[in-house]
């Protein structure tokens, strides 16, 4: 029988969050109208790979949120370097995308999560300050970031991040999002959309076939 | 605390934003590309209860009647999706009825008012601004002087405190109301016993019940509760059940429930209540026996319409065995002579000795003024003594009968106000709207009997920019200062937990926050009620003066009104959930009409459909006949709820209202709904009955079948029950079918052995119980709400385009020849055959089957060539004709998707899944941590929703499975189990009180 915990207080909202614990069968995919917020996303690139995408450096590459117009995926409104977040920082892709682990939804980080460190880094170089002033600005006036969507995949099926994270570990992202901590900027590697490239590895890995897993 | 709730609360304000956004998108879904740009918006701060992808649930309390049942809203990012019942809750432990669930539409009507409302020069109304709105209230009330008047339909709460004590101050009238205010029952407890309040009846304990017209499982009490004790008792467990005689002009749903119905004329209920009454008190030496000479069986037989051996059986069986219950009070019996009939039901009560066991006092209904003074404040507004009147929470000019002259009383008083959050009947008519925010907006707490106190708390940032009804009071207090300058909390919220703070004071609740917090997450405090000590009766109560009813006018036929099971007094109608969930009883969707017993609509020449016009002397109303042998010849009954002049677009201007035939209350303590007759003209006008029944018999085929309890409780099958009932053996197969059979079986075998197949996987089924299931179609809105099912309208249900997954089919039983009528109730879901008929013959492999045992629909393979619905012999596919998904969710409906379920598009077929998305969540839910799915796990909408538990589900694969034991009930069957299609659901026989040798459901047409 579906269990229900009794009552922890929180700190935030006085409210009985019953699911995380009641092990009941809330933990389900995003789907539909409410397929808001996801985690890292989308978008046809068409712009030709740029050197630094092609030969990832080490340190930071000096460049300026003009460049990022020539570089692959979509122009974002800050120019994120996950370059710098994941790669040489070494940041866990979990410390942003906090419910991976846990939800069909991999979370994109709140502002208060990047004004957790920006309150004190401001930026070595004059290129990453600009960066970080628009954040700090977004912050100062309660406006979030409207980050556009690099991968999606079709509303009539249900991705469970939560089942892959758990099958194939927390450094798996790469499988299926190729090497973010490379990117200067984000684009798509695979085609996340296409059922071929999910079946493909369902196959290799003799894991289920059933429509029904995720469609419905 | 302030800073606390105010940041994430931005956030989420600004979540909606975006789903508003992104919702048509998910609506206008129609292939697979996702080239769209779409943005990413994040929070600004997470909020710790909200995962992306994870409901969350909240405790609330349902404001949709007075029963107040405990809710946990199930939330997405914010947003609530669906209603569910609170299990800790006294009264629904966890069910909610199909009107309950419904309350999101009412938080997510398209016909919301977004601002305040001023009616302008021209009539029409002007959007103000708030504080413009405050202002104007507070100079009318301000200068008032005490000619001022509150009608107040929120029951006993830390708000309606506020409103009664603000009022007061300024000495002004404040008016508790509520439609079906149970003031008949009140009266006669007050003439039996001495006391003005009502009694809860405790259905699970009694073994014989018998109820005078009163409809506990559908609109009259806290139905939930009552369905819940009703199953418990009447549901065939341990080799027995409860016997239920329902006694009345009318076959209602609580009727249909009955194992035998004594149809008796309008009136004369309280007759055959004294009769019974009186051989019970001569069986028990009671000294009342004396008193009710004069209603001896042989005496009032001829009169009820009914012999003297059966009212002398039933007098014999109500006190055969353990505590009996005898009920009476709803609408369909308030005649003149109600409160008769209550103080005779009392007595039957009391000379059967149940008071004390089945009916107890202390933990009653809370009550409101009454009919009595609604009508006294009415009058006074007629005599234009009122100069501001303030409408909460109620809709008077809807519920209230025309011929009164409420309306043209109202229109005196100089200003008045509504807070209605929908441009109501009443609120029409008002000056000045002042829209409330919705009960899942905003912070507040209920009472709704003694011991319960339910708490509301936002559970999603208002959809529309309005004010809680509490702030308006308090910032009025504010503007006029004076005699309500003490009414200075700084909001509503600080109000209310002040006063709560006064609670965990007085009591030995210890710290305040997590007393405070502790209420929250339950959903309320529950204690114990005081205990009341029983009753004993007063002196006069045996002074018995029984005279027949009165009734109005010079037609042929009583009008009998009552409560509609959908759309109960009238809030239910401007939600299309509830329009398209049928009457449990007629089928008839989104209309009202009139029941004629087949021998009147013969005598009058008119068909179903055809348009007949009442006429009272207090009106006359045109309405669609409903032909049906469950009514009294000498009544008609009408569904109340429809015909509404606004209250937004699915109300307004649809269907009749049936008050408007009748007088206005000549009695002091209630509205005496059944109280005139009525003449009937035919027109000629034809309007077609949106039903959704098919053949309304079985023909013998045994879908929904039952057999005597004398047999059930010999474990016997519903197949040796038929044959032991003396019936022949039906057709059997030849060894070549039986060959072919097998083969076909054999090949099923093989098949589940290639690729996954092979592997070991769970099997799901479900059994449903029909000795318990009522036909409240609890389960139907439920499955609507779960899986994003459309409302098509009248019109496509006119062409059988209706979507519902799950639908209670209904069949008469008898009725025909002098047989008793009796009805029969069975959802029917997709049945996830084992051999499935429509898997073969989909083209594309669309309905096929998964290796869970579930018949799969693949919503994206699906070309619509529609062959699986031909082949399904259960009619459970659904085929989305047009793109309902685009129109029956017009916006802010839209927000009430379940995002865990596709959005269906235009040519797709459709049908239940077992709600496969709370299987695939459990099993992820087990997989993360490392486990297998527990047995009771999932739990699909309809099995979570229903009142008497009569479904179960699981894995028959585990032989500890709930679902298993239920499965091996001598008492299971399976629905058309000829077609060789091997279900996953099991029905178990409906268990009735019926002579051994009687018909068996099925074989009797």
């Amino acid at each position: 029988m579906l269990s229900l915990p009794s009552f922890r207080p929180r700190e935030i909202v006085h409210m009985l969050d019953l699911t995380r614990r009641s092990a009941d069968m809330r933990k389900r995919f995003l789907y539909g109208l409410g397929a808001v917020a996801t985690a890292v996303v989308a978008f046809a690139a068409v712009s030709r790979p740029s050197d630094a995408q092609q030969q990832p450096t080490v340190g930071p590459s000096p460049l300026t949120t003009s460049d990022s117009s020539k570089l692959q995926g979509p122009k974002q409104p800050i120019f994120f370097r996950h370059d710098i977040h994941a790669g040489q920082l070494k940041l866990q892709c979990q410390y942003c995308h906090y419910t991976v682990a846990e939800s069909s939804e991999p979370g994109i980080p709140a502002l208060s999560t990047c004004m957790g460190c920006h309150n004190l880094v401001a930026g070595k170089t004059k290129e990453n300050q600009v960066e970080i002033t628009k954040l700090k600005t977004a912050w100062s006036k309660k406006q979030p970031i409207e980050w556009v969507r690099v991968h999606t995949i079709a509303k009539h099926a249900h991705f469970p991040h939560m089942r892959h994270i758990k099958a194939l570990g927390t450094q798996a992202c790469a499988t299926c999002h190729g090497e973010i901590a490379q990117m200067p900027q984000v684009y798509k590697v695979n085609n996340v959309n296409n059922m071929g490239f999910c079946i493909t590895c369902h196959i290799e890995r003799k894991v289920s076939r059933d429509c029904s897993v995720c469609h419905y | 605390m302030a800073d606390e709730s105010t940041t994430p609360s931005v956030d989420r304000r600004h979540f909606l934003k975006v789903l508003g956004v992104s919702g048509v998108g998910a609506a206008a879904l129609t292939g697979c590309s996702t080239d769209r740009v779409t943005k990413l918006v994040p929070y600004l701060v997470q909020s710790e209860d909200q995962v992306p992808g994870i409901a969350t649930n909240y405790a609330s309390t349902c404001t949709e009647c007075s029963a107040g049942c405990g809710l946990h809203v199930r939330t997405r990012e914010g947003r609530p999706v669906k209603l569910e019942g609170n299990p800790e809750h006294p009264t629904n432990a966890g069910t909610l009825c199909a009107r309950g669930q419904a309350g999101l539409q009412s938080l997510y009507n398209p016909d919301r008012l977004k601002a305040p409302m001023a009616r302008n020069a021209a009539g029409g109304f002007d959007e103000i601004k708030w504080d413009d709105a405050i202002a104007r209230l507070a100079a009318k009330v301000g200068s008032a002087g005490g000619k001022f008047a509150v009608l107040n339909g929120y029951g006993p709460s830390t708000f309606t405190t506020l409103l009664q004590d603000w009022t007061k101050a300024l000495g002004g009238t404040h008016v508790a109301f509520e439609p079906f205010a149970r003031e008949a029952e009140r009266a006669a407890n007050q003439k039996t016993w001495g006391r003005d309040d009502l009694p809860t009846y405790d259905f699970a304990a009694a073994t014989h019940i018998i109820s005078f017209g009163a409809d506990f499982l559908e609109t009259w009490g806290p139905v939930v509760e009552q369905q819940r004790g009703f199953a418990a008792s009447h549901g065939f467990h341990d080799g027995t059940m409860s016997r239920h005689v329902f006694v009345g002009p009318r076959l209602s749903l609580t009727g249909a429930n009955a194992d035998e119905w004594l149809m008796v004329p309008a009136g004369s209920e309280a007759q055959v209540a004294l009769a019974i009454a009186h051989v019970v008190a001569e069986r028990k030496g009671h000294p009342l026996a004396g008193m009710l000479m004069a209603y001896m069986p042989e005496t009032v037989a001829k009169d009820v319409g009914l012999t003297s051996q059966q009212l002398h059986d039933l007098a014999d069986a109500f006190i055969a065995s353990g505590p009996s219950l005898a009920v009476a009070g709803a609408v369909p019996t308030q005649h003149r002579g109600a409160v008769d009939l209550c103080h005779a039901v009392n007595l039957l009560n009391e000379v059967a000795g149940n008071v004390g066991k089945t009916v107890l006092f202390g933990a009653g209904p809370a009550v409101t003024d009454g009919f009595g003074r609604t009508r006294d404040l009415f009058a006074s507004m007629g005599r234009g003594e009122l100069q501001v009147v303030l409408v909460h929470e109620a809709n008077p000019l809807y519920a209230l009968p025309k011929s009164g002259k409420f309306l043209e009383s109202f229109k005196k008083v100089g200003f008045k106000v509504s807070t209605a959050s929908v441009l109501d009947d009443t609120a029409a008519q008002c000056d000045l709207i002042l829209p409330n925010l919705h009960s899942l907006e905003r912070w507040d707490d209920l009472r709704p009997r003694p011991g319960i106190t339910g708490t509301l708390q936002p559970v999603v940032e208002p959809i529309f920019p309005v004010m809680h009804t509490g702030d308006v009071l308090l910032k009025v207090s504010k503007a006029i200062g004076g005699a309500v300058a003490g009414f200075n909390a700084a909001s509503f919220e600080e109000h209310l937990k002040a006063e709560w703070q006064k609670r965990a004071a007085s009591g030995k609740a210890g710290d305040f926050d997590s007393y405070w917090r502790g209420a929250l997450g339950r959903g309320g405090i529950y204690e114990a009620a005081p205990a009341a000590a029983k009753p004993a009766l007063v002196s006069g109560a045996t002074q018995i003066t029984f005279t027949k009813p009165a009734f109005d006018g010079t037609g042929d036929y009583v009008l009998m009104p009552y409560p509609s099971s959908m759309y109960y007094d009238g809030r239910g109608a401007n939600k299309p959930w509830l329009h398209e969930n049928p009457d449990p009883i007629t089928k008839i969707t989104w209309q009202s009409w009139v029941e004629l017993h087949p021998d009147t609509a013969a005598k009058l020449d008119v068909r179903e459909g055809e348009i007949v016009e009442l006429t009272s002397p207090h009106g006359s109303i045109r309405s669609q006949v409903y032909v049906y042998a469950g009514v009294h010849p000498g009544v008609l009954a009408m569904p109340l709820g429809l015909g509404h002049t606004a209250y937004g677009r699915y109300a307004k201007d649809r269907g009749v209202n049936a008050l408007d035939l009748i007088g206005a209350a000549d009695s002091d303590t209630f509205l005496p709904y059944v109280s005139t007759k009525v003449s009937v003209k035919t027109t000629g006008d034809y309007r077609k009955a949106a039903r959704v029944d098919g053949e309304a018999r079985q023909l013998g085929r045994g879908i929904v079948q039952s057999m005597p309890l004398a047999y059930a409780a010999k474990g016997m099958t519903p197949e040796e029950s038929y044959k032991a009932a003396g019936h022949v053996e039906g057709e059997k197969n030849t060894e070549r079918e039986l060959a072919a059979i097998e083969g076909f079986a054999e090949d099923q075998a093989k098949a589940t052995q290639y690729g996954d197949y092979a592997n070991p996987h769970p099997k799901w089924g479900m059994a449903v119980d029909l000795s318990r299931c009522t036909g409240c179609s609890a389960c139907v809105t439920a499955c609507y709400a779960e899986n994003n099912i459309p409302t098509v309208g009248e019109e496509q249900v006119f062409r059988r385009r209706e979507m519902s997954w799950l639908r209670i089919e209904r069949y008469w039983e008898g009725g025909e020849a002098g047989e008793p009528l009796a009805v029969s109730f069975a959802p029917v879901m997709c049945q996830h055959c084992d051999n499935a008929p429509c898997e073969p013959v989909c083209p594309v492999y669309a309905a096929y089957h998964t290796p869970d045992g579930l018949n799969g629909q693949v919503y994206n393979r699906c070309v619509g060539t529609r062959y699986c619905s031909n082949n399904c012999p259960f009619k459970v596919r659904y085929f989305n004709w047009l793109k309902y998904n685009e129109v029956a969710f017009p916006e802010p409906l839209n927000l009430q998707l379940n995002p865990d379920v596709t959005v269906r598009a235009r040519g797709v077929m459709e049908k239940c899944t077992f709600c496969i998305q709370r299987i695939r969540g459990a099993q992820n839910t087990a997989r993360l941590e490392d486990r297998e799915v527990r047995d009771g796990e999932i739990k699909t909408a309809c099995m979570q929703s229903c009142p008497s538990g009569a479904l179960s589900f699981g894995n028959v694969k585990d032989p500890e499975a709930a679902v298993i034991k239920w499965k091996r009930d001598p008492r299971g069957y399976h629905m058309l189990e000829e077609t060789n299609v091997r279900p996953s659901v099991t029905y178990l026989a409906r268990v009735l009180h019926q002579p051994p040798v009687a018909t068996p459901a099925g074989e009797a047409h």
